[in-house]
């Protein structure tokens, strides 16, 4: 066999893991790799910051499914990953991390550009790698894309020495994958779905709660027949829009503390939670302790120690949700034949509750531009084959309620670390791995700011996503806290970004489109207008009255029984029979 | 609270006594004590840990440091008795 350099084993092992591209820097430790990468035929997109290749790999993973590859050097290069990392592990994106290390004899000396990237990352990666023996390189690179792509996915760093891709080696790919302490679970427990299917045919008031972990699975088709052959209503959360189609009449939305009236209460009035790789977030339970009280829990998630980690789980099925659900209908479907629930009044009320409170929203007198109006627009005229990514914030919540998803991976978002500043660099990446698809960038003027130079490398590389900055010149939901509960005392939440920047000009500067809009009527043709132009990025300056609030609203802490849905405004609940 | 002794096997990899301690560290769970020695397989360590929590928190523990690649395989032992086996992707929930 002959030898090659530990760089040129690493790019064969990126090539053998089935690698078509990757976001990346190069920078003096990862050096030695770059001059293999110039000759592979993975394609390598240059980015402006680490931060914009990481979520870059993110927004590719969510769209495609597969692993989401980015390469940095030692140091600051690895430091600049640690968001997103962090981001694609509270959001279980699967997600391959490389970066360079001081060489091995220097580890531990503090030498330039050193930083323990392993150590740092050890707390959140689902795994990682310190490797400074060539040797070694294969193996990692196959269990580090075994490991983020199986079982619940994760982001996993491989952090190489310097020396160890300089120095000669024999590669050899490994064929197979085996970890003595890593073999999740995929297939249920068979007594476990023969409980979960007699519980639900017990519950007089079911409701799917349907969390990211369904579009993950790929388990969107066995959701909607499920969904059909019960006929209970559905809660899609924040991760999982899109998992269940927004049109489907059994759907009541987005739960959460900016969910529907419908959805929340569905939650909470229900006597059986059928959990669907969902996690009970605090963003959806609100205070745990008055959360859904009256329900029984049936739990499906791949990760074990999601069991009874927030609340406990009647029945645990642990497994994979698409195989859950392929030997759960069958189950179900026998056990219906002989006890079928009526679910008629149930259904009635959170049909009754859907449209007493549909999701709204007031213009402003003054006749300028409500946020919600744009999102609104953008969904409607783009229509449900586009992708969306958000930042965080306000914005992240309107794109959330109001664009219909009817389609799994057409929603990206930064749901549990809320990373804002996700949007831009994201959206690059879904269009990366959906090069046909229209991808919408829904992001906010303080968001924009800490990650549009990602723009650049959009323009230079022929991925022309499109950029709608809903400027409401604020840090919008803090300025909403700020509001609600710090007596309107807007601290550092004003950004002035209707004076500076000037998006339209720093999009040109950029090499993308720039447009402007404040006018509700020239909103269509602005869209419009976006949507014509497909051979550059196009940036939307959307300037938004700054006072929009996002409602309904389950103030942090307290209970979901508390939903508001405008500024001291509870639902009549003495109108509705619950 | 009460204490619960872990027998926890781990591959002998550099690092791994940090993502145990982190593990228990982030997650705010107490360690009473902690030893760590070899096996009688070179690529096998030994950690015993004592913990102090009650109930559902010593699933949760096991459980979440299940989920360290590293970890081979948690037992509680139980005092006066025969150990009480997790392995390492516990169906013990069903």
């Amino acid at each position: 066999m002959s030898q090659v350099t530990g760089a040129q084993s690493l790019v064969n092992s990126l090539e053998a893991a089935g690698v078509d591209v990757m976001f990346g820097i190069p920078g003096g430790a990862i050096l030695p790799a770059y001059d293999p990468i110039f000759d592979s035929k993975i394609r390598h997109i240059l980015v402006r910051h680490e931060q914009g290749a990481g979520h870059a790999a993110t927004g590719y993973a969510q769209v495609t499914g597969r692993v989401g590859v980015c390469i940095a050097t030692s140091g600051p290069g690895a430091t600049n990953l640690v968001t997103p990392l962090a981001d694609a592990a509270m959001d279980s994106v699967p997600m391959v991390a490389i970066t360079g290390q001081v060489p091995s004899l220097a580890i531990g000396t503090d030498a330039f550009q050193e930083a323990d990237i392993r150590g740092i990352t050890m707390p959140f990666a689902k795994h990682n790698y310190l490797v400074t023996d060539p040797a070694d390189i294969p193996r990692a690179i196959a269990e580090a894309f075994h490991i983020a792509s199986t079982g619940r996915p994760g982001p996993v760093l491989v952090d190489i020495a310097k020396d160890a891709l300089q120095k000669m080696t024999d590669f050899k790919y490994p064929t197979s994958v085996n970890l003595k302490g890593y073999q999740p679970k995929v297939e249920p427990n068979a007594q476990a779905i023969a409980d979960a299917a007699a519980l639900i045919t017990q519950s007089s008031k079911p409701v799917f709660y349907v969390g990211g972990g369904v579009i993950k699975a790929n388990a969107h088709r066995e959701l909607l027949e499920i969904a059909n052959l019960l006929g209970a209503p559905v809660v899609t959360t924040l991760m999982a829009r899109g998992a269940f189609p927004d049109s489907h009449p059994l759907h009541l939305g987005m739960p959460g503390m900016h969910g529907t009236v419908a959805a929340v209460t569905a939650l909470q009035k229900s006597d059986l939670l059928i959990t669907l790789g969902a996690r009970f977030d605090d963003r959806v339970t609100g205070k745990l302790s008055t959360f859904a009280v009256n329900a029984k829990v049936i739990h499906c998630d791949i990760d074990p120690a999601e069991m009874n980690k927030n609340r406990f789980a009647d029945v645990a099925v642990i497994g994979d949700v698409k195989h859950t659900l392929q030997a759960l209908i069958p189950a179900l479907k026998a056990a219906l034949a002989k006890n079928k629930p009526d679910l008629t009044e149930w259904l009635r009320q959170m049909n009754s509750l859907k449209s007493a409170y549909p999701l709204g929203y007031d213009k402003p007198s003054d006749g300028s531009l409500s946020p919600q109006y744009v999102i609104e627009r953008l969904g409607k005229i783009s229509g449900p084959d586009t992708i969306f990514t958000s930042g965080v914030g306000q914005h992240q919540m309107w794109a959330a309620q109001f664009i219909s998803y009817e389609n799994p991976r057409t929603w990206l978002n930064s749901g549990g670390l809320g990373t804002m500043g996700y949007a831009v660099p994201a959206a690059m990446g879904a269009k990366v791995g959906a090069p046909d698809t229209t991808v919408w960038a829904i992001d906010g003027d303080g968001c924009f700011q800490m990650t549009n130079q990602e723009l650049v490398t959009c323009a230079l590389n022929n991925i022309p996503v499109k950029i709608a900055i809903i400027n409401n010149e604020s840090l919008g939901m803090v300025r909403q806290w700020q509001t609600l509960f710090y007596e309107g005392r807007y601290s550092n939440t004003s950004l002035e970004s209707k004076r500076v920047p000037n998006f339209p000009m720093l999009a040109e500067a950029m090499g993308c489109v720039g447009l402007s809009c404040e006018r509700p009527e020239d909103v269509d043709a602005t869209i419009e207008k976006a949507m014509s132009i497909n051979d550059q990025p196009v940036v939307v300056d959307f300037r938004v009255h700054r006072d929009a609030m996002v409602w309904p609203m389950v103030a942090a802490g307290t209970s979901n029984d508390d939903i508001m849905i405008a500024r001291e405004t509870a639902p009549d609940w003495d109108s509705q029979e619950l | 609270m009460a204490q619960h002794t872990l027998e926890v096997l781990v591959e002998n990899s550099p690092g791994v006594l940090a993502r145990v301690a982190g593990l228990f560290s982030r997650r705010a769970y107490n360690i009473e004590r902690l030893t760590v020695g070899p096996t009688a397989n070179p690529e096998v360590s030994q950690m015993d840990i004592v913990v102090s929590v009650e109930g559902h928190a010593l699933e949760q523990v096991i459980a979440q440091l299940d989920k360290l690649i590293n970890v081979i395989s948690i037992k509680e032992i139980k005092p006066a008795e025969a150990p009480e086996v997790h392995d390492t992707q516990p169906d013990y929930q069903n």
